[in-house]
């Protein structure tokens, strides 16, 4: 019912300490809103995306961009039309179609989409979900809280899986006549692996709390903790290496 | 919860007084909640059991007659999550089961879930393991020993970091099984749990039940070979109750309420396909990853000549983690390779193309249903053809719910897990395909039930590979078996 997000690997940011990793996810997360010029947010995406692709491999970067397109796409597509402010870039005769603000805030809020999924994959990807736990509570988060937190981040891909299995299961039970869907049609039998997928979700929720309690969770006597962070040595310095670099980041692409 | 349920958890844990019995159920009457108009029908009635502590106890249970739900309800997350009445009492190891949270029995009692994967919870096989002795409260060294004796054990030292997602259905039940030999329960609850493992763990399984002095039951819905001179008692889960007679006397019932009685449904099957096909697999090389870990990371699967024809049943065997899933969903499309050919009458298909021409039944129907009721599963695909009338999908879908005993009104996700599987099957069996692959038709399933849906499916003259771990039962089907290890794949 839990699905891992852990790439194995050997690089960087595998040995950067989570405790680090976690507080640099978090601050990333806030400077993408900060007011920066459009080449300092897409370049640092673009430092992510290449940190990532050096150590959780090209693949797995155009794997999480491809399950993010659809959303992408969509974000671009229809943001443009709401805003009217600033000077007109596409019209059909007096009715302003696209804005050149409306152009510049659809690349913005895609950037910070593609940034924030980065930032968040790779810290999952790079570090064990114990491990998290554990960054989790050294900021004094509760042990339950932090559960809950690490089992959502396993769960959302769960559903995400059970998905891809059941729109397999149905591309298996098409006709054989059935070759070269119509868009129509692929979109109504969304409708259909939409449902079973939310179907398994939900039935595997009285599964998941029955496992729980049955691995003792729930229980009052102090839990011990398999793993510790103790292996990681500078938990200091990559911390203040991370906002240096933040800083840094700020500094050069800030909004004069 | 209170101090003094706590201590009582200290208490059943440490407890080392001689007890009569490990476990105790008296009147027990259990009803699930309905949520549809229909009443569900009660599991138990007035049901009574003892196991004696230190006892080896095998409880034998036609399909879907509930003894899933017993065992929940021994754990006590039943009716706490899957809602009924319940009536009765229940005591373990002295202690009445209604005065305790399930957490509190976690050194007490480990239950083994028929479907691993409703039991995994951590992200890693290692952090599974880690999670119930955590909750213990166990220092590090003693967790750490604990978990390295039972990954080597279990074969699992070198995925310890794997997830579950790219473990195979045997490697799972492998996990849970560890698991269960790292918390050091007093009492054991065994789901089927020699289903999915290959001879060598059952064996292993075995061993672990006869030899230790643990209190163990074990539950099951068919009788295996493994089970001859194991167990102190036999218990059968008929008409609501659980009876003891003689053994003889007992696996006799056994059978017959199992229809293992009956003639094999395949002997007087005579099939001859109106058009023989031909699959073919030559020097076939695909390759898996597995990304949680660095070990064993690749997994090649290597097949130098397969071969299937109309109307031809044969089955593929293998030990756990060997490839025979991978191989399947090469075989249907699903996935793909990195050379070789696979050619349907002569012609290399594409993956699409291979997906019309073998049908593949998961071993979780749960993943191909997905419709309100029977009828709507049953025209789904005809539906969409465009060279079918409405009279006639009609006349297709009533004529094969007749023959797969369906009901067109009734709502899968409240038939029973058999009805589902045959609803499973009579989707494929509609869609006509050349060729299917059945991937462990016969978990939770009677032979008879898993012999008559192989028979339904090969009306038509298709080829079968069916997935097995069971020797009994590939033994009445086989005509010729292919046997897969460590990815390479050949014919015995």
């Amino acid at each position: 019912m839990t699905i891992n997000t852990f790439v194995a690997g050997k690089g960087l940011l595998y040995r950067f300490d989570p405790r680090a990793k976690l507080l640099t996810v978090i601050l990333l997360c806030i400077w993408f809103f900060l007011p920066v010029s459009l080449v300092g947010l897409y370049t640092v995406v673009g430092l992510l995306v290449l940190v990532g692709a050096l150590n959780t491999g090209f693949s797995h970067i155009a794997k999480t961009f491809l399950s993010i397109l659809p959303m992408l796409l969509f974000m671009v597509l229809f943001m443009p039309f709401n805003v009217r402010d600033g000077e007109s870039l596409i019209s059909i005769g007096s009715f302003t179609l696209i804005t050149t603000e409306g152009l510049e805030q659809a690349t913005r809020l895609a950037g910070r989409f593609i940034g924030i999924t980065y930032a968040c994959t790779l810290l999952f990807a790079t570090t064990v979900m114990q491990e998290v736990m554990l960054a989790l509570r050294s900021f004094h988060l509760p042990y339950k809280a932090g559960l809950v937190v690490t089992l959502a981040f396993t769960y959302i891909p769960f559903i995400a899986e059970s998905f891809s299995q059941i729109a397999e299961s149905h591309s298996l039970r098409e006709a054989e006549s059935d070759q070269g869907k119509r868009i129509v049609q692929r979109l109504k039998d969304l409708v259909p692996t939409l449902t079973s997928a939310l179907v398994v979700a939900l039935r595997s929720i009285p599964n998941l709390a029955m496992s729980l309690e049955l691995r003792g969770f729930g229980s009052e006597q102090k839990r011990s903790s398999f793993k510790d962070l103790s292996s990681y040595r500078h938990p200091f310095t990559h911390t203040l290496l991370s906002c240096i670099m933040l800083v840094v980041f700020w500094v050069l692409f800030r909004v004069q | 919860m209170g101090p003094s349920q706590s201590d009582s958890t200290s208490s059943l844990a440490k407890s080392r007084v001689p007890m009569p019995n490990a476990l105790s159920i008296e009147h027990l009457s259990f009803t699930y909640h309905s949520y549809v108009q229909k009443q569900c029908e009660s599991l138990f009635e007035n049901l009574s059991l003892q196991i004696e502590e230190g006892s080896k106890t095998l409880l034998l249970a036609p399909f879907d007659k509930g003894k899933t739900t017993l065992a929940k309800i021994m754990c006590g997350v039943c009716p706490k999550y899957f809602p009924g009445t319940l009536e009765g009492t229940i005591r373990v190891f002295g202690t009445d089961l209604a005065t305790l949270e399930p957490w509190q029995l976690l050194s007490v009692c480990s239950y083994v879930s028929q479907n691993p994967q409703e039991q995994f919870i951590a992200n890693s096989v290692e952090e599974e393991l880690a999670f119930p002795l955590e909750s213990l409260g166990l220092g590090r060294e003693e967790m750490r020993s604990r978990i390295d004796a039972a990954l080597q054990h279990w074969g699992l030292d070198r995925l310890r970091t794997s997830s579950e997602q790219e473990l195979s259905g045997g490697e799972r039940k492998r996990v849970l099984l560890a698991a269960t030999e790292a918390i050091d329960a007093r009492f054991w609850i065994l789901d089927e749990a020699f289903d999915d493992l290959d001879q060598r763990w059952r064996d292993q399984l075995k061993e672990m039940i006869g030899k230790g002095n643990k209190t163990v039951l074990v539950l099951a819905s068919r009788y295996l070979a493994e089970f001859d001179g194991l167990f102190d008692r036999m218990l059968l889960l008929d008409d609501k109750k659980v009876v003891s007679p003689p053994q003889q006397q007992l696996l006799s019932r056994f059978s017959q309420l199992c229809q293992d009685d009956l003639a094999n449904p395949l002997a007087s099957q005579v099939c001859t396909p109106p058009d023989v096909r031909q699959l073919v697999c030559t020097d076939l090389v695909a390759e898996r990853r597995r990304m949680s870990t660095l070990e064993e990371a690749s997994f090649k699967v290597h097949v130098p000549h397969f071969s299937l024809q109309s109307g031809e049943l044969v089955t593929l065997v293998g030990p756990n983690g060997s490839g025979k899933s991978s191989f399947s969903r090469i075989l249907c499309g699903l996935d793909g390779y990195l050379s070789g050919f696979i050619k349907f009458d002569g012609t290399s298909l594409s993956g699409k193309e291979l997906s019309k021409k073998v049908g593949y039944l998961f071993q979780n129907p749960d993943l191909q249903i997905f419709l309100p009721t029977v009828n709507d599963e049953l025209s789904w695909s005809l539906r969409r053809r465009r060279d079918l009338k409405q009279e006639e999908i009609r006349r297709r879908v009533a004529a094969c719910a007749d023959l797969f005993g369906l009901s067109l009104s009734d709502t899968p996700a409240t038939m029973s897990y058999p009805l589902r599987k045959a609803l499973q099957a009579a989707v494929y069996y509609l869609l006509d395909r050349p060729f299917y692959i059945l991937d462990e038709l016969d978990s939770a399933l009677t032979y008879h039930t898993a012999l008559s849906i192989i028979r339904d499916l090969r009306q038509n003259g298709a080829g079968i590979l069916l997935i097995t771990h069971d020797r009994q039962f590939a033994k009445r089907v086989q005509q010729r078996t292919y046997s897969i290890e460590k990815g390479r794949l050949c014919e015995l």
